[in-house]
């Protein structure tokens, strides 16, 4: 019925989708996932209507769509359940559902024939809730039932869900997936997405696997397929990589150390020690809480219990600032765009913004040009592509603005470095650069604690692996940097923890 | 039964007028304890009749803070509107309902042009009202050599002072108005449309309202509301003076606030903006009663609107605060 | 608003004019604006003779400077993505203040002035301390202080004005050299701070990266309530600085003074090129917006055009400002200029 063909999406310097193709039929729970940087958002966008594919093209009952708009492909049929609300908070649940077309008499609403409509909706869902109640006083959950709703309202095919399930209860799960059973006997198309291995086994009927912008597996019957299947097409086999110097780690001097450490988010009692000159991989699928613990570690994020040492001594973080004058502990942030760059602002501006108290000589000022040669040195070494220090960072492609991320760290010289997510959606040549920079900062003595999801380049990179699961650290290895031997160990460290899953369910049942 | 209908009540918005009712009574009580000449017929219907422009002036600025946008121009607008006006009775002697008529249309293409520069320019409606306030007050003072309009018809300025009892004819007026916003707001297509586009502007454009629609809209209601709030306002004062919007872009912003309207859009009040212009009204009210300077006015406004704004933000953290030790598992929407 | 400059133009030279050739869509707003203001000085001083008599542009200088003045306090505040709306408060508080020092407590003109001035920053403190601590924006803060700040002046001072200043205050307001008004050199000497400011200080930076990305530069390890702390301060602090030469100017501390700031205080900064959603100045820009409305509102006063069409016109050029600027942008991104 609908149908993705050869969909492919370039954004300057990456190919974020590859001739992706892939098919739903009506009556199924198809299941779409893949990591970080897959291109799972992407082509979400395409079908939703806010992206335009570069190349390929979308099919509904073999008649080509041009999805100009999300309101155009929401007229074609297609809905969506999106990771953000798309609710008006102050409104009813009724006025909610049936927004685009109001029941009314010359202009003025019929009240009863709006709630007669929400209730035949909500029932056709089997949902009790009041149609006259709040939206903004319903929980996640609910708010997600009402969406829900208002795709049927508007006779929607295709249902996408996006992570339907980040934010709810198991036992609010269960009910979820309930209602996706029943939209797909009544003959709807769902799309799951999710990065949740145990949903997708329990829910879907078919799967198609994303990575690095390409559909390794398509519309596989999930009967088929295992677990660890499923985890290795995600993540794939490493690539011809370049070969890295040899490196000594030293092993007596640890420089950054987290005891019994538990935060407001929801670490529970995580140990771990970074070393002088260790490159520290923190691997974890999507959820699992390693940027927060990053957080909590230069004191955004406020610490219940446990401590943090810095070179031995207790350390209390509160802040960038802090972290960076006192402790020297640098975060190069994995959301570049809103939190790590000025993309209005130029390249010089950008790297110097973490040093100008460095760069001041006579009065407390800074010349231009100080700022200037601090930039090139990095955009030289970085091989960052300007076409002078003076240009806009907005107009930089992805890849090299995340190098103005990191050389903005770089220059601020911290021992300590916290890298979150560095090739997230970056090609592959840049991405091969970053590692080499990387690897160079370790072997001068910099401890490097690396967070990614990106299993190759994780097992490129580290020296030793912590593996984080649901906020909690179920894991710690020794990197032997053979690829299979470590995906496999880090795979099954996962599955031996799912997480807390297991406590809520309890908990749930006693509410 | 009643704990369960009380817990109801508390959701954000509905407190801020049940506060503000409280002050109202307290406050009047108080003043009518106080000072004998409160209680007074004479002093009710000053009171009533102050209330009735400023309220007008306090929805203006609501419809737009509705949809999240502001429009500093009531002031400027309001004299404008003020001086057509005299200009239409003094000096080309135009019957009276025709006079009102053109003054009303007046305000809304006003307001309309307002709507129109925002929504194609895509420019902020800050600058653009800013902008053209500037041209209003202009026109205003270059169409009266800043000399007001004296010669209004009796039958106008009679009216603006009747009252029935303590009731001026006026707040009827006002009470209308009143209604036919709220009903607009409440219960209309269009009203529902623009408060969506206040709550969530993108879930609304994903459900098919016009952004560039509903910004032209609340702008013409709007310069409308204004035109009747200047036409009230020179009824009242028996001139047509170009300054009578002088104090009124404070104003406009003081009464929503206090009333709970969200600064963000999607949430107004109608009740808590009619009770925040007689919190207001009450106190300047209760100033002259005690003869106290006029100038206190606006310093306790300035303090009234940080205050209330103050309140909204620490009863929202109270609230998150109150959940979390509550219920640890449940995340609400909000 | 957008940025609305070609790529791979810096925005924080402040003072550096690019050249480029063709039509006022291409050229920089500075150098735009500077283009105007010659061109409309021919025009009225071929038009109006008086125009460029010597005591005409004495006039005409002191009001640019006045005018700027009041739009560097503003420019200030936008630099950082805030408002100030109590820039007119702040004026009339300190022009009165220094008024009743100087004629009541018979203190010395410059430790008045100065008095006066760190008022306005203790204001605009005050103003930031709000703005940080109570998470209200400044639109509100700024808004109801002003409110607050006149409402005090009116209450403490009775809405007195100071008429008796000192001789050496009325004769500073009015002393000149050359044409120049001395008030000129206070306030070009103000422009050449900031620019100082903006281009070359730590906390310039820190101001301009607020006002660019406030989370960025909390990520970045700036100060940012700190910043806006300072930033607030100095905003009050011009603003002060504004209402004393006002008082110069006129030859007494009047309560009126600062009642019809607001619109002014955007008009320069805007028209010259400093973005109203932060992170972009142009103290250049701002004293030539400022040298265009006055210039424009001399003109046609020499024209014996009414007065009271001075702020209809000053609401048009804000308007076409704005349009123009608007149109900038998207000729700018149309030739693949900014990606977002």
């Amino acid at each position: 019925m609908f149908e993705i063909q050869s969909v492919s999406k370039v954004f300057p310097g990456v190919r974020a989708l590859d001739e992706v193709s892939m098919h739903l039929r009506p009556g199924e729970i198809h299941g779409l996932i893949g990591e970080n940087g897959a291109g799972k958002s992407t082509l979400i966008k395409i079908i939703t209507g806010l992206h335009r594919p570069d190349g390929g093209r979308l099919l509904l009952d073999g008649v080509e769509l041009h999805l100009t708009s999300p309101r155009a492909a929401i007229k074609a049929g297609i809905g969506a359940v999106h990771q953000e609300r798309n609710l008006i908070p102050r409104f009813t649940i009724a006025e909610n559902m049936l927004l685009e077309r109001l029941p009314a008499r010359m202009g003025v609403v019929n009240a009863a024939a709006l709630k007669q409509e929400a209730l035949h909706w909500l029932r056709k869902l089997n949902l009790s809730l009041d149609p006259a109640m709040e939206v903004a006083r319903l929980s996640v959950a609910q708010a997600q039932l009402v969406e829900i709703a208002k795709a049927l309202t508007l006779e929607s095919r295709i249902l996408l869900l996006d992570e339907p399930t980040a934010s709810i209860t198991p036992a609010e799960a269960e009910h979820l997936f309930t209602i996706f059973r029943a939209l797909r006997d009544q003959g709807v198309a769902l799309l799951f997405v999710s990065h949740k291995l145990e949903e997708i086994f329990s829910l879907c009927d078919h799967l198609t696997v994303l990575r690095d912008g390409k559909a390794v597996v398509v519309d596989q019957e999930i009967a088929t397929l295992d677990r660890d299947q499923v985890l290795t097409a995600m993540i794939g086999r490493a690539q011809t990589i370049t070969d890295l110097p040899p490196r000594v780690v030293d092993t007596k001097q640890v420089v950054l150390e987290g005891r019994e450490l538990s935060t407001a988010q929801g670490h529970r009692q995580v140990n771990f020690s970074l070393h002088r000159g260790e490159i520290l991989g923190l691997y974890g699928l999507v959820g699992a809480g390693r940027s927060e613990l990053a957080r909590a570690l230069i004191g955004l994020e406020p610490i219940t219990a446990g401590s943090i040492l810095v070179n031995g001594r207790r350390a209390t973080p509160r802040g960038v600032r802090q972290a960076k004058q006192k402790y020297q502990i640098g975060y190069v942030t994995e959301n570049r765009k809103e939190e790590g760059l000025f993309l209005i602002l130029d390249v010089a501006t950008n790297v110097a913004a973490t040093v100008w108290e460095r760069l001041s000589r006579f009065l407390g000022l800074i010349p231009r040009r100080a700022e200037r040669q601090l930039a090139r040195t990095y955009v030289d070494r970085l091989g960052i592509k300007v076409s002078s220090v003076s240009q806009q960072v907005g107009t930089l492609s992805g890849g090299n603005q995340q190098k103005v991320s990191l050389a903005k760290w770089l220059a601020a010289d911290c021992a300590i470095l916290i890298i979150d997510e560095p090739t997230i959606g970056i090609d592959i040549r840049t991405k091969d650069e970053f590692h080499q920079v990387i690897w160079q900062l370790a072997s001068e003595g910099k401890s490097i604690l690396l967070i990614s999801s990106d299993m190759p380049e994780m097992i490129h990179l580290a020296d030793r692996i912590l593996v984080m699961n649901d906020m909690q650290m179920v894991g710690e290895m020794h990197n032997s940097r053979n690829y299979d031997e470590m995906s496999q160990a880090i795979i099954q460290t996962i599955h031996a923890h799912p997480g807390r899953t297991a406590e809520v369910v309890q908990e749930a049942r006693h509410v | 039964m009643k704990l369960r209908l009380f817990l109801r009540m508390r959701s954000v918005a509905r407190v801020d007028w049940l506060a503000l009712l409280v002050l109202i009574i307290v406050g009047a009580l108080g003043l009518s304890l106080w000072q004998s000449r409160f209680d007074s017929s004479y002093n009710m219907y000053v009171l009533l009749r102050s209330i009735s422009v400023v309220i007008i002036v306090g929805f203006a600025q609501m419809v737009v803070l509705a949809v999240g946008e502001l429009n500093l121009s009531v002031g400027a607008l309001g004299g404008f509107v003020a001086v057509v006006l005299g200009m239409m009775l003094e000096v080309w002697h135009l019957p009276l309902p025709l006079a009102i008529l053109l003054a009303l249309a007046t305000g809304l293409l006003a307001g309309l042009l307002n709507g129109l520069l925002i929504a194609w320019s895509g420019i902020n409606g800050f600058i653009i009202t800013l902008a053209t306030s500037s041209a209003f007050t202009g026109m205003s003072l270059g169409l009266t050599q800043s000399i007001p309009f004296y010669q209004l018809p009796a039958s106008f300025t009679q009216f603006g002072e009747s009252a029935f009892g303590p009731l001026p004819y006026v707040l009827f007026v006002t009470l209308l108005v009143s209604l036919l916003l709220a009903g607009l707001l409440g219960k209309t297509v269009l009203g529902r449309q623009l408060l969506a586009v206040g709550g969530n502007r993108a879930a609304a454009e994903l459900s098919g309202i016009s952004l560039k629609r509903s910004l032209v809209w609340v702008h013409s209601i709007s310069g409308l509301l204004v035109a009747v709030a200047a036409i009230l306002g020179t009824a009242q004062l028996g001139s047509a003076q170009p300054s009578i919007g002088a104090d009124w872009v404070l104003t406009s912003f003081a009464v929503p606030i206090i009333g709970g309207t969200a600064l963000l859009g999607g949430s107004v009040s109608v009740i808590g903006t009619f009770l925040a212009a007689m919190v207001i009204a009450l106190m300047n009210n209760g100033l002259i009663l005690i003869q106290a300077d006029p100038y206190w006015v606006q310093f306790l406004l300035g303090i009234l609107i940080l205050g209330s704004v103050g309140l909204g933000q620490v009863r929202v953290a109270w609230r998150d605060w109150w959940r979390k030790r509550g219920k640890e598992e449940k995340k609400s929407y909000v | 608003m957008m940025d609305s400059k070609q790529s791979g133009q810096s925005r924080i030279f402040s003072g550096w004019r690019i050249f480029s050739p063709s039509t006022l869509l291409r050229v920089s707003p500075q150098v735009g604006l500077l283009l105007v203001n010659i061109v409309l000085w021919v025009i009225f001083g071929l038009v109006s003779g008086g125009f460029l008599s010597s005591f005409n542009l004495f006039t005409l200088g002191r009001d640019i400077a006045l005018f700027t003045a009041i739009g560097l306090a503003q420019m200030i505040a936008i630099s950082m993505g805030e408002m100030n709306l109590s820039v007119g408060a702040i004026g009339g508080v300190a022009a009165i203040f220094a008024g009743w020092l100087m004629q009541v407590l018979g203190v010395p003109i410059l430790p008045a002035a100065i008095l006066a001035v760190l008022l306005g920053a203790g204001m605009g403190w005050f103003n930031g301390w709000l703005v940080v601590h109570t998470n209200i924006n400044s639109f509100i803060v700024t808004l109801a202080m002003a409110s607050v700040y006149t409402g005090l002046l009116l209450i403490i001072s009775k809405a007195q004005a100071f008429s008796n200043l000192p001789l050496g205050f009325i004769n500073f307001g009015q002393a000149s050299i050359g044409f120049f008004s001395l008030i000129i050199f206070l306030v070009l000497v103000m422009v050449v701070l900031l620019i100082v400011l903006y281009r070359n200080s730590e906390l310039g930076r820190w101001m301009l990266a607020v006002g660019a990305n406030r989370r960025a530069a909390q990520f970045s390890g700036i100060p940012v309530g700190r910043t806006l702390q300072i930033g607030h301060a100095l905003s009050g602090l011009l603003a002060g600085l504004a209402g004393v030469l006002f008082a110069a100017r006129l030859a007494s501390a009047l309560p009126s003074i600062g009642v019809d700031w607001v619109l002014p205080s955007f008009l320069a900064p805007v028209l010259g090129g400093t973005v109203l959603s932060g992170g972009v100045v142009s103290v250049v820009g701002t004293l030539l917006g400022g040298m265009l409305v006055e210039s424009i509102t001399n003109g046609l006063n020499l024209l014996q055009v009414n007065n009271f069409w001075v702020l209809f016109f000053q609401g048009i050029i804000l308007l076409l400002a704005v349009l123009l600027d608007r149109l900038r942008a998207v000729v700018a991104q149309r030739k693949g200029g900014s990606k977002r």
